[in-house]
């Protein structure tokens, strides 16, 4: 959500000199290095746990979603989104910004949760009692909640600074 | 960072030694405090569910210095409800701290000695098994497997790679973190040093969304998620949860399950005039009973419920022999481990261990009766095992064998 214009708000309480030496001082220590320790030693026990249960974990498969989900993160979603960010700073008039972003924010979060339910991928496991609903309508409503929740907000904050 | 780099890399590159806003991702919102927020509320909730899902992990995979009691009743059921239901939480959490912090992803020079080189490479599996661990966990409960391995192997041993991954990122960035959230926010401080600027600074006055409007938003979206599904367990909220994958009150009898008769390839057997419940091993009277016996043996009432490792549940009444019951009868002696065979020819879980704790629980049956009626072929006619405090999947259903060890 990078925003067109920016205010004094902005400016960080510390400079970046303070930030710099601070950083620094907390990686260096031995802090850093213990919990690095302790943190890749985890990492290992969970690899060696992939390679020694090949026959489920399916390695290379398995690398193929891990290292997949990541980069589609990085790489594609994170800049759909700040660019997204920027168009809707835009496009929406000031007063009903806040509101619009966060309904926005908060309709892909939950479409992108229910996007296996609306697709409907469990039926193929011919479960009688999976999926018993109807997800696509089902999110409508929940989006219409959403937007109407937003649209309420909107009008508290105009009544609130008429200008 | 070099006047001599290209103006193209120098604006959609950020400097590791300067804050998350700059240049090209200057949002108010790229703020050290509210990251750090963010990272101690993921933090929180994927711990608990690393803590929940090792002990799914240990009902799936008995560890004999470690026997789950029988025990609470409902101790799974609530474990695993808060497993599914802190996973779905996080994920609009994930999606927030991976946004907030993407400028770091272009940070130039990618590398800045060594520290910063174990910590940046500490970011992939931490990145990477965070949206792995809340994609597959998502998928999951939907029957999505768009994948070839095995969920429950690969989530398991996934969830060490991003626990590990979170312990040495806590460690490069607890003193920092702390700073950060000991600071006030800076908005009032502006305000007081400022009233003029503090006023044009108030995010109301058309500057989108406020850092704690941001947090708000956060948690907005994990509620919506929250309230749209954690009905699939907690009952009082069972008519919100449009967006769960289960309706505990939607199935055979009433209640739904999560591998069927067909599936299971049992309609033929489980109906067979032919089928016997047979009790054998350590017993000094091996028994082979038709149904009319099983039915006319001493029944037990247990309210239980079935807590399903995919996070929904449902309690009912149960009513059958008590496994204790029927090991007295075929002549064995308490205390025994029992292991448990469906009638289902094939498949991971056709066969279920009862620790001695668990077999001489009470409450350890195998039903014939739920709520009254007899069972549903769906939910293991002519019987299956319903015990307390065990995940749903090692609730045998279509029980044929019953062995002493």
């Amino acid at each position: 959500m990078s925003l067109p214009t920016r205010t004094g708000d902005d400016q960080p309480a510390s400079g970046p000199e303070d930030r710099h030496q601070f950083e620094t001082a907390a990686k260096g220590g031995a802090g850093f290095w213990l919990s690095a320790a302790a943190g890749w030693a985890v990492i290992a026990v969970g690899l060696r746990g992939i390679l020694q249960n090949s026959i489920d974990t399916r390695p290379g498969n398995l690398a193929r979603f891990v290292v997949g989900g990541a980069l589609l993160h990085d790489l594609v979603v994170a800049p759909l989104v700040i660019v997204a960010a920027v168009v809707v700073g835009r496009a929406v008039p000031g007063r009903a910004r806040a509101v619009v972003q966060g309904a926005l924010v908060v309709s892909a979060v939950v479409a992108l949760f229910s996007y296996p339910l609306v697709r409907a991928y469990g039926l193929a496991a011919n479960n009688p009692t999976s999926l018993p609903h109807d997800y696509a309508t089902n999110l409508l409503v929940v989006l219409g909640v959403v937007w109407a929740t937003a649209a309420a907000l909107v009008v508290v904050r105009l009544q609130r600074s008429p200008r | 960072m070099s006047l001599g780099l290209p103006a193209v890399v120098r604006k959609w590159t950020t400097d590791p030694d300067k804050p998350l806003q700059q240049g090209a991702y200057a949002s108010p919102l790229r703020d050290e405090r509210l990251a750090a927020w963010l990272g101690a509320a993921l933090g929180g909730l994927f711990s608990v569910c690393f803590v929940t899902g090792l002990y799914s992990h240990l009902q799936q995979n008995p560890q004999g210095w470690l026997p789950i009691p029988a025990r609470p009743a409902g101790l799974y059921r609530l474990s695993q409800g808060i497993h599914v239901a802190a996973g779905i939480a996080s994920v609009p959490v994930l999606i927030a701290k991976l946004w907030l912090v993407w400028p770091r992803f272009v940070a130039f020079p990618p590398v800045k000695g060594v520290s910063h080189l174990v910590e940046r490479v500490g970011l992939f599996p931490l990145v990477a098994g965070g949206v792995f661990m809340t994609f597959s966990g998502v998928a999951n409960i939907a029957q999505w497997y768009p994948w070839r391995f095995s969920f429950t192997a690969s989530h398991f041993w996934m969830a060490w790679v991003t626990m590990g991954a979170i312990v040495a990122h806590v460690g490069a960035k607890w003193a920092f973190a702390r700073q950060s959230l000991a600071r006030p926010s800076r908005r009032p401080a502006l305000a007081e040093a400022d009233p003029v600027l503090g006023t044009v600074a108030e995010p109301e006055a058309n500057n989108g969304l406020s850092r704690r409007g941001f947090l708000g938003t956060v948690a907005a979206a994990s509620g919506v998620l929250t309230v749209t599904t954690v009905g699939q367990t907690f009952p009082p909220l069972r008519s919100l949860a449009v967006l769960a994958p289960r309706d505990p009150g939607v199935g055979p009898q009433g209640y739904p399950v999560n591998r069927g008769a067909a599936n299971a390839g049992v309609l033929d057997l489980a109906r067979s005039p032919g089928y016997r419940l047979v009790v054998e091993g350590r017993v000094s009277t091996p028994l082979a009973l038709d149904l009319d016996q099983l039915l006319a043996l001493p029944t037990t009432v247990g309210r239980l419920p079935i807590s399903c490792v995919e996070g929904w549940s449902y309690s009912a009444s149960w009513r059958g022999v008590a496994v204790r019951d029927l090991l007295a009868v075929a002549g064995a002696e308490p205390d025994r481990t029992v292991l448990l065979e469906s009638l289902e020819p094939q498949g991971a879980y056709r066969t279920s261990t009862l620790n001695p704790g668990q077999a001489a629980d009470r409450h350890t049956l195998l039903a014939t009766h739920l709520d009254g009626q007899p069972l549903d072929i769906e939910h293991g006619f002519p019987c299956r095992l319903i015990a307390p405090n065990r995940a749903g999947v090692l609730q045998t259903k279509w029980v044929a064998k019953v062995t002493v060890l």
